[in-house]
């Protein structure tokens, strides 16, 4: 008959609460302890030693980011990581926000537009190789009967990563244009119509309704953009496999070499630590920017 | 049918004390209402006997036996929520067989029990339809008949009445009451309108800011209250308070007491106050239907008043009459073939010194003894 | 949506609007147009936009060639695995942290959030030699069990469960429901239309997911559609026509996917950006 726990605390109530939502948990726990947490540690105390891709073999300290420091390689990689990043994002951004508010402005035919600027989106990432390979052709492709001549875009060095890009831009911008969607959705008809009767043409609606309102949004999708367009492998692996002369070949592609080619696992450890810090550098500069925007935005 | 008890029960949010020490026994077969303003605890209270939260301190005892590690699932209680919480994907027939259905019975036994609790509450007709597609009053009612299937040892009610409007606030009383007596289960109550509290308790709690401040039969704490704020809490219209001052003790087999009014008149109260002393500030209570309107000449123990709004009820008449140093006005219930006093007019308000109710300067009452 | 407008901007809108959705399209439409013609079109001097003779050659012969179809059969079941297991986990998982107490929740969730931030790239190493210790490489079991790791779609599910009134939970368990049985037929009933979403979204990203099969995939017979795809350059060679033909057969799976399903896709995307639709 004692008194039961301090004020604050909820009692326990039998045995059946935390063995039930273990059980209920025990799945998702399965999964994440064994293919996320443990090679998430590992990733890092690989990084730490020197081994390959099968085997380790000494433990060498900071070692290989010492190298890492140093590696040219490394460095051009995240220089053409963002490269292509400055291609993609704001491109990206502006796009997507002009495709929102070009299928926000119509009731008919809405979804039909909507689904081709989205479809490209839902494709994996070889069709849309495949299918940007074709048009780049040199000698049959679409794109050089339209410009002219009979350039190897893919092959050449100051074009290879804007083609990449551009490819990117068609591939994704789908997303932009919705999240662009659902925060135009969000701004109330009633301001529109009130600054129209009082006299504000469209440029002026813009100006002073929806752009305020989607600002906060707009530096979303950038953050959002930036941190995707770290995180590319597919498309510049399969289109141009890095070349030419590893004028496209980014981090990611850089550290899956060092690890599956040169078999270097505990350098490529290391390079993918650098990877994830850069990353939630990125991530967490999102929400600082978001906060700034808010507060500017109102 | 079950007895509950409940032994010091305490419940906190965080910082937040919402129970404060409760102590309360509830027979097996007993109507309880548990009565109180908004916060004041009651549903908590609920919740903590349901199995629905844990109490932080104190013990819940069943049917004699220690309750609190026993889960909600398995207390052999049924409840009826506020907002009814029909399972919205389910025929009227799944919702209210659905505890039979978890606990395995048959299906023609779970058809049968819920074929006798739809006649009994007269849903028959809409065992194949979604909640959706019924009024309020039916939502009201399959909730209630969900409760009824499972054959509980206590029901709990949770404000079941809030969300129809009066006329099927009233008629359902009526029929919760019937059910009471047909069912003879035990019922633990929560409402926050008096008049529910006063019609179907068979025992009233009433509770303030997590203590109870009163318990007992409706006439009882009606006639009796203990403080007042039970006085005020129950009765419509309200009791009226005013401020007065002890003046004397009559020395009577009565226990008559003087009681001067700001205005100066001096009435008298059949009160119990032999731990005061004269001069100790007091509040004089008058239920609206003790007074009696008299014409102006106050007559000796009346207290004068001017007539400020008359409300015609039909069946009665209010007249709300201004006290001079009072700011409330004072409500009294007359009948509705009583003549009608002027608005504006000077009245006296008399009242019988058994009639009326004196509380202490921390609002405890003198009862009469 | 926005009041009358007026006429010159409704043709800008709608010029702006036709132009972009021509661009849009017209690389599948190009690409449809080459498979739809014999090769020698493909190849061919003059450029035609349209196919001079109409042909489904291309197509049958990248259905003989015999890889396409074992590939399309290992992404439907991969991704189809994938899903169902991705919802199982995640929807337990949510409505543990949704509904039920115990110590170190909020730890719990919150470091599974935390682990969304991390690049799911950043783990392909050890993952490698996990899948090699367990002898899982080149298997079904090594591709769909690291794709089941979805802060997101537990993130979505939490929120959702989160927003359903406590109530009918209670009364479930006045009813005498244990917590399985209070998710089994309360919560995933009302939760119907955000489930097909979930489900919809997480089988096109297991369908188009390239990095983790691309790493743990070693046979030609194992392979997914974008896997396979990359090998058609080479096993191609210069069959366009074909090539465009595995393109397109190996898209239209997503494809319709999105076409049959575009407001459940929405739906579904915009939950997993944290965004109301």
């Amino acid at each position: 008959m004692t008194g039961k726990a301090a004020p604050g605390q909820a009692s326990r109530r039998g045995a059946s609460g935390a063995g039930a939502a273990f059980l209920m948990l025990a799945p998702f726990l399965f999964v994440f302890v064994l293919f996320f947490l443990a090679p998430a540690l590992q990733t890092f105390i690989m990084s730490l030693t020197e081994s390959s891709l099968t085997r380790t073999n000494a433990f060498i300290g900071l070692a290989n980011y010492a190298t890492l420091m140093h590696d040219p390689a490394f460095w051009n990689s995240l220089r053409h990581t963002l490269y292509f990043a400055v291609l993609t994002v704001m491109p990206l951004a502006v796009l997507g926000l002009v495709m929102a508010m070009l299928v926000d402005h119509f009731q008919r035919g809405r979804s039909l537009l909507q689904a081709s600027f989205f479809l490209p989106f839902v494709l994996p990432v070889s069709v849309m190789t495949l299918i940007v390979d074709w048009m780049l052709h040199p000698a049959f492709g679409l794109v050089n009967h339209i410009v002219g001549g009979e350039r190897a875009w893919l092959a050449d060095r100051d074009w290879a990563m804007p083609a990449v890009a551009l490819g990117t831009i068609w591939w994704t911008v789908g997303f932009n244009m919705l999240l662009f969607l659902a925060a135009l959705r969000n701004i109330p008809a009633d301001l529109y119509e009130a600054a129209t009767l009082d006299g504000a043409n469209r440029l002026q609606l813009f100006r002073h309704i929806t752009w305020p309102a989607l600002r906060p949004t707009f530096g979303m999708a950038l953050i959002l953009q930036l941190i995707a367009s770290f995180k590319i492998f597919g498309q510049t692996y399969i289109l141009t496999g890095g070349g030419p002369f590893n004028t496209t070949r980014v981090t990611l592609h850089y550290m899956y070499e060092t690890a599956f080619v040169q078999s270097d696992a505990g350098y490529a450890a290391a390079i993918a630590m650098a990877f994830v810090v850069v990353v939630t550098c990125l991530s967490l500069s999102q929400i600082g920017i978001m906060n700034w925007l808010g507060r500017r935005g109102g | 049918m079950a007895s509950v008890r409940l032994r010091g029960i305490g419940k906190s949010f965080g910082d937040q004390e919402v129970i404060k020490g409760i102590d309360l026994d509830i027979a097996d077969g007993e109507f309880v209402v548990l009565v109180g303003p908004s916060g004041c605890g009651k549903t908590t209270l609920l919740r903590i006997i349901a199995g629905l939260e844990s109490p932080t301190k104190g013990e819940i005892d069943i049917d004699g036996r220690r309750s609190n590690d026993i889960a909600a699932a398995r207390r052999g209680m049924a409840m009826v929520f506020q907002s009814y919480a029909l399972y919205p994907h389910m025929t009227v027939a799944e919702n209210m067989g659905f505890a039979l259905k978890l606990a395995g019975v048959a299906k023609e036994e779970i058809a049968a029990s819920v074929s006798r609790a739809a006649d009994i509450l007269q849903i028959g007709h809409l065992l194949d339809r979604r909640p959706k597609a019924l009024s309020g009053g039916q939502r009201q009612r399959v909730a209630i008949g969900r409760a009824i299937v499972r054959r509980p040892g206590v029901f709990l009610f949770d404000e079941p009445l809030s969300n129809l409007d009066a006329a099927l606030r009233a008629q359902t009383r009526v029929e919760i009451a019937r059910l009471h007596k047909e069912l003879k289960t035990t019922t633990i109550y929560v409402t926050h309108d008096q008049a529910e509290a006063m019609t179907l308790g068979e025992k009233i709690v009433v509770l303030n800011a997590g203590i109870i401040e009163q318990a007992g039969t409706p006439l009882d704490l009606y006639a009796r209250p203990a403080n007042r704020f039970v006085a005020g809490f129950l009765g419509s219209p309200r009791m009226n308070f005013l401020d007065a001052q002890l003046e004397s003790i009559a020395e009577s087999d009565t226990l008559l007491v003087s009681v001067r009014l700001t205005d100066g008149t001096l009435v008298h109260v059949a009160a119990n106050t032999n731990r005061a002393e004269s001069g100790t500030s007091v509040t004089l209570g008058v239920r609206p239907e003790q007074f009696t309107v008299m014409p102006r000449d106050p007559a000796p123990g009346a207290i004068a008043a001017k007539v400020a709004v008359i409300e015609h009820l039909g069946d009665s008449m209010i007249v709300y009459a201004q006290v001079e140093g009072m700011p409330d006005l004072m409500a009294v219930k007359c009948g509705a073939d009583a003549p009608v006093p002027p608005v504006g007019s000077g009245i006296s308000l008399a009242f019988r010194p058994t009639h009326a109710h004196l509380f202490d300067p921390h609002g405890v009452a003198f009862a009469p003894d | 949506m926005r009041s009358t407008a007026a006429l010159p901007w409704t043709l800008v809108a709608l010029t702006a609007s036709a132009a972009l959705a021509l661009l849009w399209l017209a690389p599948l439409l190009w690409a449809a147009s080459t498979a739809l013609r014999p090769e020698h079109e493909t190849v061919s001097a003059v450029f035609h936009w349209l196919p001079q003779t109409w042909t489904l050659d291309a197509f049958a012969k990248v259905f003989a060639a015999g890889s396409l179809p074992r590939w399309l059969f290992n992404s439907a079941l991969v991704a189809l695995l994938v899903t169902m297991l991705t919802m199982a986990v995640s929807i337990t998982a949510a409505y543990a942290f949704s509904q039920m107490t115990f110590r170190g929740k909020r730890w719990l969730f919150a470091l599974s959030m935390i682990a969304f931030m991390l690049p799911f790239e950043s783990l392909i190493v050890p993952l490698f030699r996990l899948m090699n210790q367990l002898r899982l490489i080149d298997t079904y079991a090594g591709i769909v069990l690291p794709q089941l790791v979805s802060p997101v779609t537990i993130y979505v599910f939490k929120q959702f469960f989160d927003a359903v009134p406590g109530d009918f939970r209670d009364a479930a368990v006045m009813d005498g429901a244990s917590p399985w049985q209070v998710l089994r037929y309360v919560y995933l009933p009302v939760s119907g239309n955000i489930v097909w979403a979930m489900s919809i979204v997480v089988f096109i990203g297991a369908w188009n997911n390239f990095l983790w099969p691309f790493i743990v995939i070693t046979s030609s017979e194992m392979m997914t559609i974008p896997l396979g795809l990359t090998q058609t350059q080479d096993a191609f060679g210069v069959r366009y026509a074909q090539m465009m033909a595995a393109a397109l057969l190996g898209g239209t799976p997503v494809a319709l996917a999105y076409v049959l399903f575009q407001r459940r896709v929405t739906e579904g995307m915009l939950a997993a950006t944290g965004l109301k639709g």
